[in-house]
C-alpha cells in the first residue's frame, strides 16, 4: 500500500490544504461547458452517480460514453444495461480509454486503486482523470502519472438527486478541487468548472476546495452527525419509547419520518429554525438535553476526527476491505436485526408539528450532532464553509433516506466508507449515552411535554435563544444559505 | 317530494333541445342553474314551468304551481297585451289592462302582493296600463305576480337584472324570507349575486346537464366557478414577453422531423420505423392505446427520453446529439403532462409556477423581470386565480394545478405546445375547464399544438392532423 498522502505533507502544507474552501460566484461559470466542448468524456462506473452524471453531461451538449469491463459487457450486467438502454456508447477500457480526453472515475472508493491502475496506462498523454471523492488520492496515496491532470467534482447529493435537480432546471451543491501535484497544464480548474456546469451544479452553488479538505471533512461528517448520529438516535429513541409503553408502530413511524421532518426545518433556517419549531418550554428542554449530550459525546467526536486526520480510520477500514468486508457485512446484518428496523411504521396519522412536539429528544440529538461535528471539524483546521456542508447541509439528505426505508436504505445509499464509519460511531455512542438515556422519559420522546401552562422564564428563554443563534454554524449557515437564495432557488 | 327528471329530452320549437336530463330536486333544496350563453339554462328551468315538448323520458312530481320570472315570460305577457290591443276594432284609444288587474289575475296571496307593490315602488303605477310600463317596471310586475301566487316552486331567471338598487335589495330581502318555505330555482349570469340560501348548483352545457354540485362541497364549487369564468368571460391570451426572444427558426424547415425513429427497452420494441414531420401551424392529435409509446415519442421530441441521442431527430434546426444542450431544445417547447404535474412538487407560488415557464424549470431559480411578473399575473387573471397569486402551488386542487401548468407552458408563446393527455386524471368538470382553456389557446395564438389523448370526446376545435400509434 502506498503512503498516506496527507501524512506525507508538512504541517504547513496540511493546514493550507485543509483550509481551502471558497464559495464560488455564479459569474465564475460564465464560460459554461466550453472547456469540455468537443472533448471525449469516458465514464467508468455506471451506478447511480455514474449514470446520472453522464445523463446530465450529455444533456448539456457534451460527448459522454461508458467504459465497462469486458465481462460486464458480455454478461449484459446491470451497468451495461444502464448505459446502453440510455443510448450511450459502451465499450471496453481498451476501446474507449485511449480516446478519452477526460476519464470520470465514478466507482466506489474501494475499487479506486484497481480501476486507476487499470486505466492509467491506457490514458493518452495530457488527459484528465476526475474523481468524485478524494479518498484514493489522500488516504491511499495513489500516484497519478505526471502528465495527467487530476480533478475532483463531487455533487453533494445522491445520484438520483443529481439527475432530478438537473431536470428541474437546477442542480445540487457541488464541491470541486484540483490536485496540485497533478495539474501539468494548469487547466484543472477550467475543466472542473465546466464539469460542474455540465451537471448543473453551478446553479446550486460550487465550493472550491482541496482533495484533502474534502476527504477529511467528508469522512468526519458522514461518520458522526450524518449517518452515525441518526443511526444511534434511531435505535436509542425507539428502545426508549417501547420501554415507556409507546405503541411500537407509532414509535417506528415517529423516528422513520421524524428525522426527515425535523431536519427539513434545518435545511430552511438552520438549527435556529429547527428549534423555533418547538414550543418555548420544549425548546428550552431540547437545548438542555443537547448541551448535556454534547458534553458526553465530545470526546467521541474528537476521537473520530483524530483518527481521520492521522489516517488510522482509513487504515482500519482498508484492513477490512482486505478481509472481504467481514466487519462491514457483519455490522450491516446486525443493524437489520434491531427492534427499530424490524418494527414497521404504524398506520397512524402524525402531523408535521407533532414530529417536533413528540420528538424533542430527536431534535436535541440533531442539534448536538450538527454543532459538535462542526466544532470538531473547525478546531481541526477545516474551515467553516466545508464544515457547514459536511454537517448541517447534508443532514436532511441523509434523513430523507431513512424516511424511505429506515436504516437499511440509509446504509445502502451511502458509500461503504460512510457505512463503515457509521457503525464505528454507533458502537461507541450507544453505550456512551447509556446513563444519559436512563434519565429520559416519554415526555421528550414519544408523548410530548403535555403542559397546560406554557410559561417560561424570560431571562432563560433569551439566554437559550442567544446561545442557539450565536453558534458559529448558524453564522456561516446564514451566509451560505443567503448565497443560495441569491441564486433564486425558490423552494 | 322530490321532483325528478329522468332521461328527459325536451324540444323547444325545433330551435333548441335539452338532452337526456337526469336531475333530482329534493324538498328543501334551492338550486342555481349556471352555464354559458346558449347552454340551455333557461330552457331547463322552462321545462319545470311546463314549456317545451317532451320527446323522451319522464318528469315526476312536477310542481303544480310555478311562479316564473324570465325575459321570455315577460315578453310573452307583453305580446299578449299587445294582441289585446290589436284585437280592438273600436275606434277608441285603448289604454290596455291596468297594472293592478294584471297582478290581481294571479295574486292569491294578497298580503305579499301589497307588500311588494309598496316595496318595489309600484303603488303610483297601479292604474297605469301594463304595456306602457318601462322594461324595469314590467319586470317588477312579473316578480310580484310570481311571488304572490302561492307557488310550489319559484323559477327566477335573472331576477335581479335591470332592477334599481332599492328594489334589488328589497327583492333580495324578500326572497331570503320566502326561501324558508318555498323552493327556489334561480338562473344567474353574475355568480357574485348567488344568494346564501342556494344549496345546489347545476351546470348546463350544450343542452345537457353536465354538473350538479352540492354547495357544501367547497372544492367542487370552486372548480365550477373557475369553469364558468373560462366559459363566460371574453378572454384573450396574455402577450409574450417582448424582451424574451427565441433564436429565429428557419421558416422553410419543419419544427420537428423524426426519421425511422424507434424506442426499445431490452428486446422489447415500443415502436420503430416511425417517420413524422411537424410543420409550423399544423396542429396534431396523437392517439394510441396505453403502452403504444405516445409519451416515449413525445419525449424523443422534448429531449426527455435518453434514446433521443440514438435516433435521427431534427428539432428546431438542431440535429440531436450534435453538441446541443437540452435547454436549447426546450426553449422552443411548452409541455404539459400528468408526469410533469407529479414532478412539479415544488412549494412555490402560483405566480412563480407560471414564470418558471420562461425558464423551462420546475421551480424558479432565475431572477425574473417585472414584465414577466406582469404577464404571469395576466395569466392568473385568465385562469380566474388572480386573488391566489401568492398561494402555494402544491396546495391547489388537482384541476387548478393542471390549468396552471398549461398557462406555464404557454407563457412564453412557444413555437410548439405539447399537451400529453392534458385531461388525464381529471374529473368531468376539470376536463371541461382544461378543454376550454386549450380551445382559447388554439384559437388565439400562433403556437402549433400537439395534443395527445385517447378520449375521442375530448376533440379540440382547430386540430386536424392525426397520428395513431
Amino acid at each position: 500500500m502506498a503512503e498516506n498522502y496527507f501524512n506525507s505533507l508538512s504541517l504547513r502544507e496540511q493546514l493550507e490544504q485543509l483550509g481551502k474552501c471558497r464559495f464560488m460566484h455564479l459569474n465564475e461559470f460564465d464560460d459554461g461547458v466550453n472547456a469540455l466542448k468537443g472533448k471525449k468524456m469516458v465514464v467508468i462506473g455506471c451506478g447511480a452517480q455514474g449514470l446520472n452524471q453522464g445523463l446530465n453531461l450529455r444533456d448539456s451538449g457534451l460527448d459522454v460514453s461508458y467504459a465497462l469491463r469486458q465481462a460486464a459487457i458480455d454478461e449484459k450486467r446491470q451497468s451495461w444495461k444502464n448505459a446502453s438502454e440510455n443510448g450511450f456508447t459502451v465499450g471496453t477500457y481498451e476501446d474507449l480509454i485511449p480516446t478519452a480526453d477526460v476519464v470520470l472515475n465514478l466507482t466506489p472508493d474501494k475499487q479506486h486503486t484497481a480501476v486507476v491502475n487499470a486505466v492509467m496506462p491506457l490514458m493518452k498523454k495530457g488527459a484528465c482523470l476526475s474523481y468524485s471523492h478524494g479518498f484514493n488520492i489522500v488516504e491511499e496515496g495513489m500516484k497519478v502519472r505526471d502528465d495527467l491532470t487530476v480533478i475532483m467534482v463531487a455533487p453533494k447529493c445522491p445520484g438520483t438527486e443529481v439527475r432530478a435537480e438537473y431536470v428541474r432546471g437546477f442542480g445540487v451543491p457541488t464541491l470541486i478541487a484540483v490536485h496540485d501535484d497533478n495539474d501539468p497544464n494548469g487547466e484543472g480548474l477550467a475543466l472542473a468548472k465546466a464539469y460542474a456546469v455540465g451537471t448543473g451544479g453551478h446553479k446550486a452553488g460550487v465550493l472550491m476546495s482541496s482533495f484533502i479538505a474534502e476527504v477529511k471533512s467528508d469522512l468526519m461528517g458522514e461518520q458522526t452527525i450524518l449517518c452515525g448520529m441518526l443511526q444511534t438516535g434511531s435505535l436509542l429513541c425507539f428502545d426508549k419509547m417501547i420501554e415507556e409503553g409507546i405503541d411500537p408502530g407509532y414509535a417506528s413511524k415517529l423516528i422513520q419520518y421524524g428525522w426527515e421532518t425535523t431536519t427539513e426545518a434545518l435545511k430552511y433556517g438552520g438549527v435556529t429554525n429547527m428549534m423555533d419549531r418547538l414550543s418555548n418550554p420544549a425548546k428550552i428542554k431540547a437545548f438542555e438535553l443537547a448541551e448535556e449530550m454534547k458534553d458526553i459525546m465530545r470526546p467521541l467526536y474528537n476521537k473520530h476526527q483524530d483518527d481521520i486526520m492521522t489516517g488510522k480510520f482509513s487504515q482500519t477500514m482498508m484492513a477490512d476491505w482486505a478481509n472481504d468486508d467481514k466487519e462491514l457485512l457483519g455490522w450491516r446484518a446486525d443493524t437489520a436485526e434491531t427492534a427499530f428496523e424490524k418494527t414497521p411504521a404504524g398506520d397512524v396519522e402524525i402531523s408535521e408539528q407533532e414530529y417536533f412536539d413528540n420528538g424533542i429528544l430527536m431534535v436535541a440529538m440533531v442539534k448536538a450532532g450538527v454543532e459538535l461535528a462542526f466544532e470538531t471539524m473547525t478546531s481541526a483546521g477545516i474551515i467553516a464553509d466545508s464544515a457547514y456542508y459536511e454537517s448541517l447541509h447534508e443532514t436532511p439528505l441523509i434523513a430523507n433516506t431513512i424516511a424511505r426505508k429506515k436504516l437499511f436504505e440509509m446504509n445502502s445509499t451511502i458509500s461503504d466508507t460512510a457505512e463503515y464509519g457509521c457503525y464505528l460511531y454507533n458502537h461507541a455512542c450507544v453505550p456512551l449515552l447509556g446513563d444519559f438515556m436512563k434519565g429520559i422519559k416519554s415526555d421528550v420522546i414519544g408523548a410530548g411535554l403535555q403542559l397546560n401552562d406554557m410559561t417560561v422564564d424570560n431571562a432563560r428563554l433569551i439566554e437559550v435563544n442567544e446561545a442557539i443563534r450565536n453558534h458559529p454554524v448558524e453564522e456561516i449557515g446564514g451566509t451560505l444559505r443567503g448565497y443560495m437564495s441569491d441564486m433564486k432557488r425558490i423552494v | 317530494m322530490a321532483i325528478t327528471l329522468k332521461n328527459l329530452t325536451v324540444d323547444f320549437d325545433n330551435r333548441f333541445q335539452c338532452k337526456k336530463i337526469n336531475w333530482t330536486i329534493n324538498a328543501g333544496e334551492h338550486w342555481l342553474i349556471t352555464g354559458s350563453n346558449g347552454s340551455g339554462k333557461s330552457a331547463l328551468a322552462a321545462i319545470l314551468a311546463g314549456y317545451g315538448d317532451i320527446e323522451a323520458g319522464v318528469i315526476t312530481n312536477a310542481p303544480e304551481k310555478v311562479g316564473l320570472v324570465s325575459f321570455e315570460a315577460q315578453a310573452e305577457l307583453i305580446a299578449a297585451e299587445r294582441r289585446k290591443d290589436d284585437a280592438d276594432i273600436m275606434d277608441v284609444i285603448a289604454e290596455g289592462t291596468p297594472v293592478h288587474e294584471i297582478i290581481d289575475a294571479v295574486a292569491t296571496d294578497r298580503h305579499t302582493a301589497d307588500k311588494l307593490i309598496e316595496k318595489l315602488g309600484l303603488t303610483p303605477l297601479l292604474n297605469r296600463a301594463f304595456r306602457k310600463l318601462s322594461t324595469g317596471e314590467t319586470r317588477k310586475v312579473m316578480l310580484i305576480r310570481a311571488l304572490s301566487c302561492n307557488p310550489g316552486l319559484l323559477i327566477l331567471d335573472e331576477p335581479f337584472e335591470g332592477l334599481d338598487v332599492d328594489s334589488l335589495s328589497a327583492l333580495q330581502a324578500h326572497l331570503t324570507e320566502v326561501a324558508g318555505n318555498t323552493q327556489v330555482l334561480m338562473i344567474l349570469n353574475r355568480l357574485d349575486q348567488c344568494p346564501d340560501y342556494i344549496t345546489h348548483v347545476a351546470y348546463m352545457h350544450n343542452g345537457e346537464l353536465q354538473q350538479t354540485v352540492d354547495r357544501t362541497d367547497n372544492d367542487a364549487y370552486d372548480a365550477l366557478m373557475q369553469l364558468l369564468h373560462l366559459k363566460t368571460t371574453e378572454l384573450s391570451i396574455p402577450p409574450a414577453d417582448p424582451d424574451f426572444t427565441l433564436p429565429p427558426l428557419n421558416a422553410e424547415q419543419p419544427l420537428v422531423k423524426l426519421t425511422n425513429a424507434a424506442v426499445r427497452y431490452d428486446e422489447a420494441v415500443i415502436f420503430e420505423n416511425l417517420n413524422w414531420t411537424i410543420n409550423a401551424g399544423n396542429h396534431w392529435q396523437l392517439t394510441g392505446p396505453n403502452g403504444s409509446g405516445k409519451t416515449a415519442l413525445l419525449s424523443l421530441i422534448t429531449g426527455d427520453h435518453p434514446q433521443c441521442y440514438v435516433n435521427d431527430i431534427d428539432v428546431f434546426g438542431f440535429k440531436r446529439g450534435s453538441g446541443e444542450s437540452i435547454w436549447q431544445i426546450k426553449q422552443f417547447i411548452g409541455y404539459v403532462s400528468t408526469a410533469l404535474q407529479w414532478e412539479y412538487t415544488v412549494g412555490t407560488s402560483l405566480r412563480n409556477v407560471i414564470i418558471s415557464g420562461f425558464y423551462d424549470s420546475i421551480g424558479l431559480y432565475s431572477k425574473y423581470t417585472d414584465n414577466q411578473r406582469n404577464i404571469a399575473d395576466q395569466w392568473l387573471q385568465v385562469l380566474g386565480m388572480a386573488d391566489r397569486s401568492s398561494d402555494t402551488f402544491t396546495s391547489q386542487s388537482y384541476g387548478d394545478q393542471r390549468l396552471l401548468l398549461i398557462a406555464r407552458a404557454m407563457v412564453k408563446h412557444p413555437p410548439l405546445l405539447i399537451l400529453d393527455e392534458p385531461c388525464l386524471g381529471l374529473d368531468d368538470m376539470n376536463r371541461q375547464r382544461v378543454l376550454a382553456l386549450i380551445e382559447i389557446i388554439c384559437a388565439r395564438s400562433t403556437t402549433t399544438v400537439l395534443y395527445v389523448n385517447h378520449h375521442a370526446e375530448d376533440k379540440i376545435a382547430g386540430i386536424d392532423n392525426y397520428l395513431a400509434l
